[in-house]
């Protein structure tokens, strides 16, 4: 069941179309990645189906009513509130009662191993802290959808592999739309990939059906003697390109599966020095997609 | 005589000025950032009477 | 609770820490002191300083304690209305440049309750520091010039009252609208200024005007203002501090999108 739907999303500023009829759904419990070079509007859509920002076109259904979990790229906060005082009143402006908001906020921040600084004031913390807080802000109402704008960009790599270990735990029971420019980040948590560019949406799909649209898997064979790999693709058993002594066969058409070139490397008397598989990383993706003019 | 009668008077403007002055030195030293450096501020709050605390408020804190 | 309160005790926080619930009442009394002792002791004052040539004789008129009063109001009206726009030119304009507004209105935020909040805390700080400051005037005046009818200082602080309320809802609207504090701030002394300097030059062809609440107040210290002036001036005041009030509201919601993300 879709949570939300977006279709033909617009954002002009001026004539300029900063995100320009963008339209897809976020199905319930699922992690969307919103990717893309900076400037492609992430932060603008987000921003849109956060309520923050009015849409010059297009529309956002929502099919539900509690509220919106929202983590701006740098959240800012009242520097004399203590992260306690900030998280409760940010439940309760979210419509959580006194006493539940301040039982939520607790948990919440202990959630986010905030639990020691609960009476801290914001003003003294520090920028993991900060993101931290941010979250705990985010999601202290249990909102059903959650957006976060870059939400682990700010930490370093332990603060960063903590929060997306706290995202993947919410996932169970949230729909999450996230930016990030961090690919790997992407690559572990997403059911879905939106690529952003030039406020357009030029990619769209689950992580294995954009990697296979873009670069086939391929198996790469690594032979002892440039012989031996010649031999290998004399015999023109699959297409294949030579490189020396490196034989790249595609496993995607008309190739091989995995286990067909294993079978035959069994019986290969020619000595063999590697092999492996590589798929396309997000990485050689984004670049190839942000490079497409 | 009147001087005395003055300083009577003036007593709970000294008090008032010495209040404006601690609270105005403790909000310097626990906040972060100040518009322009926090030593010329303490300067300020001390040596200027009564004003000088008062700027620091208005101008020198940072409050958002 | 409801938004209304759960913001208002926000804004009372932060008046409390960052020492404006303090310091701006704490300027007020001062100003109310420093006039009537410096009146009492105006002339021992010239005198010691003593650089008047021998045989010079001045002659100073002791005031009524009525006009010390009024001469603390004209101090409130520069120096006082000055420190409370300074203090509140940021209470919105602030919040949306600092980005510190996006966490609260990414919420299903009711602006009426912000706004309104907002404009409640401040205008509770700025009538504290008044009347604290009338307060403690009247007090050293009493001591040094003697006592004024006490129902004409009420209606005198009332009156006046109702002037800062009108100066507090055009510098929180004025908030709202520019897009930092300093800004806010020049809008609202330009309101203020410019119109009391139109009013003063012009205002003979209108007796009814809210900018003269400031002199009617003060001439409840003598035959008092024309009461149907003074009604209709004080009920336009009235009129005009609701309108600045929906217009607040109106326009932080409208420029909520303005805030940094």
């Amino acid at each position: 069941m879709n949570l939300l739907e977006v279709k033909g999303l617009t954002k002009s500023y001026k004539g300029n179309l900063a995100v320009d009829r963008v339209s897809f759904a976020l199905e319930e419990r699922t992690a969307t990645a919103l990717i893309g070079p900076n400037g492609s509007g992430k932060t603008t859509t987000l921003s849109m189906i956060a309520g923050l920002l009015k849409e010059s076109g297009g529309s956002i259904q929502r099919d539900f009513k509690s509220g919106v979990g929202f983590l701006p790229q740098y959240p800012q906060f009242f520097p004399w509130l203590s992260a306690l005082e900030f998280t409760e009143m940010a439940a309760q402006i979210s419509g959580v009662d006194g006493k539940k908001a301040r039982q939520q906020s607790i948990r919440t921040l202990e959630f986010v191993g905030l639990g020691s600084a609960v009476n801290k004031k914001t003003g003294t913390f520090s920028g993991g802290m900060r993101q931290r807080l941010g979250l705990a802000q985010a999601i202290v109402h249990q909102p059903k959808l959650l957006l976060l704008d870059e939400p682990v960009s700010a930490l370093d790599p332990t603060g960063r592999r903590e929060i997306m270990d706290l995202l993947k735990s919410l996932q169970q029971d949230t729909t999450i739309l996230y930016s990030t420019h961090i690919l790997n980040d992407a690559e572990k948590m997403t059911d879905q990939l939106l690529f952003l560019k030039e406020g357009k949406l030029v990619e769209q799909g689950s992580l294995s059906e954009v990697k296979s649209r873009y670069a086939e898997p391929r198996i790469r064979l690594r032979f002892e003697t440039e012989q031996a790999a010649a031999r290998f693709e004399d015999r023109k058993l699959w297409p294949m390109n030579r490189d020396r002594n490196v034989i790249a066969l595609p496993l995607s058409g008309e190739g091989p599966t995995m286990q067909q070139v294993l079978a035959v490397l069994a019986n290969e008397e020619s000595g063999i020095a590697g092999v492996d598989r590589q798929s396309a990383s997000l990485e050689e993706i984004f670049l190839k997609v942000a490079g497409n003019k | 005589m009147e001087e005395s009668k003055l300083l009577l008077l003036l007593l709970p403007v000294f008090i008032i000025q010495l209040g404006l002055m601690i609270f105005a030195l403790v909000d310097l030293i626990k906040i972060p950032y100040t518009n322009g450096p926090k030593w010329m501020w303490g300067v300020i709050i001390v040596v200027v009477n009564i004003i000088g605390p008062i700027l620091y408020f208005v101008i020198g804190r940072r409050n958002y | 609770m409801n938004q209304f309160g759960v913001l208002l005790k926000k804004e009372w926080r932060e008046n409390l820490r960052n020492y404006k619930i303090f310091w701006i009442p704490a300027v007020f009394i001062l100003l109310g002191i420093m006039e009537p002792v410096s009146n009492y002791f105006l002339p021992q004052i010239l005198d010691s300083v003593g650089n008047l040539p021998e045989g010079t004789v001045l002659e100073f008129p002791v005031p009524e304690p009525e006009q010390v009063m009024a001469a603390i109001m004209g101090q409130y009206q520069l120096l006082g209305l000055l420190i409370l726009v300074l203090a509140y030119m940021g209470t919105i304009a602030g919040e949306r440049k600092s980005g510190t507004a996006t966490l609260l209105y990414a919420r299903p935020l009711s602006f009426s309750a912000y706004f309104i909040s907002k404009w409640v805390m401040a205008q509770i700080i700025a009538l504290l520091s008044v009347w604290l400051g009338f307060l403690v005037g009247y007090y050293y005046t009493y001591l040094l010039f003697g006592s004024i009818d006490i129902m004409n200082l009420l209606r005198f602080v009332f009156t006046y009252s109702l002037w800062v309320l009108l100066v507090i809802s055009i510098v929180l609207a004025a908030s709202a609208w520019m897009p930092n504090a300093g800004l806010a701030a020049a809008a609202s002394l330009g309101i203020i200024i410019i119109s009391q300097v139109v009013d003063s030059l012009l205002g003979t062809y209108w007796p009814i005007s809210p900018l003269k609440l400031s002199v009617y107040a003060a001439s409840w210290f003598e035959n008092g203002p024309d009461m149907a002036d003074f009604w209709w001036s004080a009920g336009l005041a009235v009129v005009l501090i609701a309108f600045l009030l929906l217009l607040g509201i109106f326009i932080s919601s409208r420029k909520a999108a303005s805030t940094k993300v």
